[in-house]
């Protein structure tokens, strides 16, 4: 009876005007941007716009969308998120699988893999690796490079491991092979897991804009956060030498809000779906029944 | 465990053994890094290359990302076709940075020798430029300067022989500085609203400004009871010389004249550092008074250059100082405040009755080239088409295509985009299409605005371009071009020196907080003495030795002549 005390009582209300705090912190800064974008460009750079639009216009999705650029970014962001996330499933989901139980190697197998997590040869080799490979200005130096990451190889491999050994035993006696195991017994039973890590993912490639910038020597190749890196974020302050055209780019405010924003809701419309899964939560370690 | 060790050790040798290899073939790469043609075959025709040639070039891109039309892109655009056409020159950008730390990033990446350097490569870094030189792989130009380049750009380049400074070493001439060009100054953008409600005229002096700003915080000039207005906002973020908009150094130099802070200046036939100069002190000091008295932007420390111009957008403040154009960023005030009313006025005078002055860049950035370049010639022939523009003459005599950055409409050339045959949102910046980040101008502060003002007839693009801007805009040129003395190159453009490498970071971070803390009165006046006894024993007398070793290097060496340029 512990929820009819005092206590609990003041902590719950407590707990939850803590709650309700935190996400507004997160809820206003969209809320913000949302109003800039659909607000008049004076009154954006005056400052006058808090929560509300002021002057309402649908100017800036206009001409978001009239810009053939942002439209062919956002084909190249969700081709690679969708690529870019199937492959690197397939390789941690199957590598997850070997890893889960015992054979020889495992141990040297698991310590090349810890390896990676902890050094990376740095920006200059990987780029004369990409660019030796001959992946440059492909979409494959986007996916390729990240499809492997030893931490989600972890968290799939310890949830593999909670799946009961007997069951594999049964299908095995039925005449399954390993493959079919895998496929039809250890992936259905893992669905919160493979969620949880495949949205992981799928934000990382959504969001990475770094790698587009570096093996990307046209525009038109840019993934849409790379776009939006090259015309939200400004130089460093000290540019001297910006002409009036490129301070007038500066000033579209709106049209930046505009953008953010519609780079956001993708991902955004994403999480609904995969929201039951995660009750379950992950596993990384200890019991969980 | 021993297993381990057996896998792990092979596995680090595959790996040495494959880098071996992608190292090799790197290397290869470089020796039979060949231009892009021999020059033995290229034969011009009748000013066009037959067969065509290929100019790979390296491009910084910011801001600009998404501005090609419908079906033209970075390598396929209304620019590089003309070329093609025209001239027989491809353009073809094989190395792209967005902004300039990217930018740099993937050049020395490129250095690394991991892939062919493009011919033409434009650098905005001097330490990046020293490093190029160093590397070997750029040319030595001097000769070819001499033979290509026509006349009328050695009329140009004639005038800036100090712009070639961070490409010269030990006599040679590794580049060229692109399009120099003494551009516009900065004017004084007031509200002239308030100087009338409050019968007060535009400030000529610091005792003047004063007692404009102290009115327009106190007196209420905006007539709404409350007293939330004040008088002058700027941006001290990145130091308190920004050199193009929100700029306070008109304060400092009107009381140490050309000793402006955050640059390097001749004094007495030695070069100093601005920003220790004695005069600061009572710039400082005249500040603070001014911040605790409210006449200043309560944030100017944290508030970048381009967002200290919101409270003027808002009509909150009351004088902004910054390049003419400026006014196009925020003439919106005009829309957000009924009666609003801006008008533009030179920059004060100092304290001595003289002028004040401000920093001016003569260009952005140098270009170099790929040491395996061999067709200088139709580069000069481009490059000089390209300045068509900016002289009004020949092919790009309005402009660089129609209905990109101009069109004719019932015969007349009109730069409105919205006035064209077909409507455009803004302009096609076509000039920047090519190898320059901006399109090259010979115009200096505002000639053309000058010319028209004394009754110039607008017959080229130049003139007619300009003569299509707002007339406070105009104005605001005209000023910049009378008041072009003012302007002050900074007198050290070399690499930053040795002990600046170790040091300069941490000197210019105790300048910046020295300053801000004087202005926002947490420290005492007297902490700007402290602060330069300071700043020599901390590296500041070693480099200001070093930076006059280089200025007599720098002019020691006649390479002027050796490029035909005297």
């Amino acid at each position: 009876m512990y929820h009819k005390t005092k206590g609990y009582k003041a902590f719950s209300v407590i707990n939850q005007i803590f709650l309700i705090a935190i996400s507004l912190a997160c809820f206003l800064p969209l809320l913000h941007l949302l109003a800039q974008s659909l607000s008049s460009k004076a009154a954006v750079n005056g400052n006058l716009v808090s929560f509300w639009p002021v002057d309402f216009n649908w100017d800036s999705y206009r001409i978001t969308f009239d810009n053939s650029n942002f439209t062919g970014s956002m084909m190249i962001s969700i081709l690679r998120t969708v690529v870019g996330t199937l492959i690197s499933m397939f390789v941690i989901t199957t590598a997850g699988y070997a890893m889960s139980k015992d054979f020889r190697a495992r141990n040297a197998l698991m310590w090349l893999f810890v390896i990676t997590m902890l050094f990376s040869g740095g920006l200059i080799p990987s780029y004369l690796l990409i660019s030796s490979l001959g992946l440059k200005n492909t979409l494959w130096a986007l996916v390729l490079p990240g499809a492997f990451g030893a931490y989600n190889l972890i968290l799939i491999m310890n949830f593999f491991k909670t799946i009961p050994k007997a069951l594999e035993e049964a299908a095995f006696i039925d005449g399954a092979s390993f493959f079919q195991i895998f496929r039809k017994v250890y992936l259905p039973l893992s669905l919160p897991g493979l969620a949880t890590v495949g949205l992981f993912i799928m934000v990382g490639h959504w969001n990475a804009w770094f790698d587009g910038l570096l093996y990307m020597s046209s525009t038109e190749k840019y993934p849409l956060a790379s776009f939006l890196q090259t015309v939200v974020v400004q130089g460093n302050g000290q540019n001297m030498a910006l002409s009036q055209s490129e301070a007038e780019a500066m000033s579209q405010q709106s049209l930046k809000a505009a953008q953010i924003f519609i780079s956001i809701v993708p991902i955004i419309a994403v999480y609904p779906f995969l929201q039951r899964y995660f009750v379950k939560g992950i596993v990384l370690g200890a019991v969980k029944e | 465990m021993k297993k381990t060790v057996g896998i792990l050790s092979a596995a680090v040798l595959m790996t040495v053994a494959i880098a071996g290899c992608g190292a090799d073939s790197g290397s290869n790469n470089n020796n039979s890094n060949k231009g892009s043609d021999s020059s033995a075959e290229v034969t011009l025709k009748d000013g066009k290359y037959d067969p065509p040639i290929t100019i790979t070039i390296a491009k910084q891109q910011d801001e600009n990302a998404g501005k090609y039309l419908e079906g033209e892109s970075l390598n396929d655009n209304v620019l590089t076709r003309w070329g093609e056409q025209n001239l027989g020159i491809k353009i073809e950008t094989t190395l792209l940075g967005s902004d300039g730390g990217n930018y740099n990033t993937k050049l020395r990446l490129a250095l690394s020798g991991s892939e062919k350097l493009p011919d033409l490569i434009p650098i905005y870094d001097t330490t990046l430029a020293n490093d190029l030189i160093q590397s070997g792989q750029v040319k030595d130009i001097a000769e070819d300067i001499k033979k290509y380049m026509p006349d009328r750009l050695k009329e140009i380049y004639k005038q800036f022989p100090a712009s070639f400074n961070p490409v010269i070493q030990d006599g040679k001439v590794y580049g060229m500085p692109i399009s120099p060009n003494l551009s516009e100054g900065e004017v004084m953008l007031i509200r002239q609203d308030w100087l009338d409600k409050l019968h007060l005229k535009a400030p000529t002096t610091i005792d003047e400004f004063e007692k404009v700003i102290a009115a327009f915080t106190n007196d209420d000039p905006d007539g709404n009871g409350k007293k939330d207005t004040y008088g002058f906002t700027f941006s001290g973020k990145d130091g308190y010389n920004t050199g193009w908009v929100s700029d306070p150094i008109m304060i400092f130099s009107a009381y140490t004249g050309k000793n402006i802070v955050g640059q390097w200046n001749m004094d007495n036939g030695k070069l100093t550092y601005g920003s220790i100069a004695s005069g600061n002190k009572e710039a400082l000091a005249k500040l603070r008074d001014w911040y605790t008295k409210g006449y200043l932007n309560k944030e100017l420390a944290t508030l970048a250059a381009w967002d200290a111009l919101a409270d003027f957008t808002e009509g909150k403040a009351g004088i902004i100082v910054g390049n003419p154009w400026m006014y196009d960023s925020v003439k919106d005030v005009e829309k957000n405040v009924k009666g609003a009313k801006i008008a533009v006025a030179p920059t004060i005078n100092g304290v001595s009755g003289e002028r004040t002055y401000q920093t001016k860049q003569y260009n952005d950035g140098v270009f170099m080239f790929n040491k395996n370049f061999n067709n200088m010639e139709a580069f000069f022939l481009y490059y000089d088409k390209l300045y068509d523009a900016a002289f009004g003459t020949g092919d790009f005599k309005y402009g660089y295509a129609q209905g990109y950055d101009y069109d004719i409409v019932d015969g007349q050339v009109t730069y409105d985009p919205a006035k064209f045959n077909k409507p455009l949102e803004a302009l096609q910046m076509v000039g920047k299409m090519a190898f320059t980040k901006n399109t090259p101008s010979v115009d200096g502060p505002g000639k053309s605005f000058y010319d028209l003002a004394n009754g110039t007839k607008p017959d080229n693009g130049v003139l007619i371009r300009a003569d299509a801007f707002s007339p406070t805009f105009k104005e605001g040129y005209v000023i910049s071009y009378e008041e072009r003395e003012s302007l002050l190159p900074p007198a050290f453009n070399g690499a930053p020196t040795k002990t600046m490498q170790t040091n300069w970071e941490q000197l210019n971070t105790m300048e910046k907080e020295t300053y801000t803390k004087i202005i926002y009165g947490k420290e005492p006046i007297e902490a700007f003495d402290e602060f330069v006894k300071q700043w020599n024993a901390k590296g500041g007398e070693e480099i200001i030795k070093e930076i006059n070793d280089w200025y007599s290097n720098a002019s020691k060496v006649d390479v002027m002549s050796k490029m035909g340029l005297n």
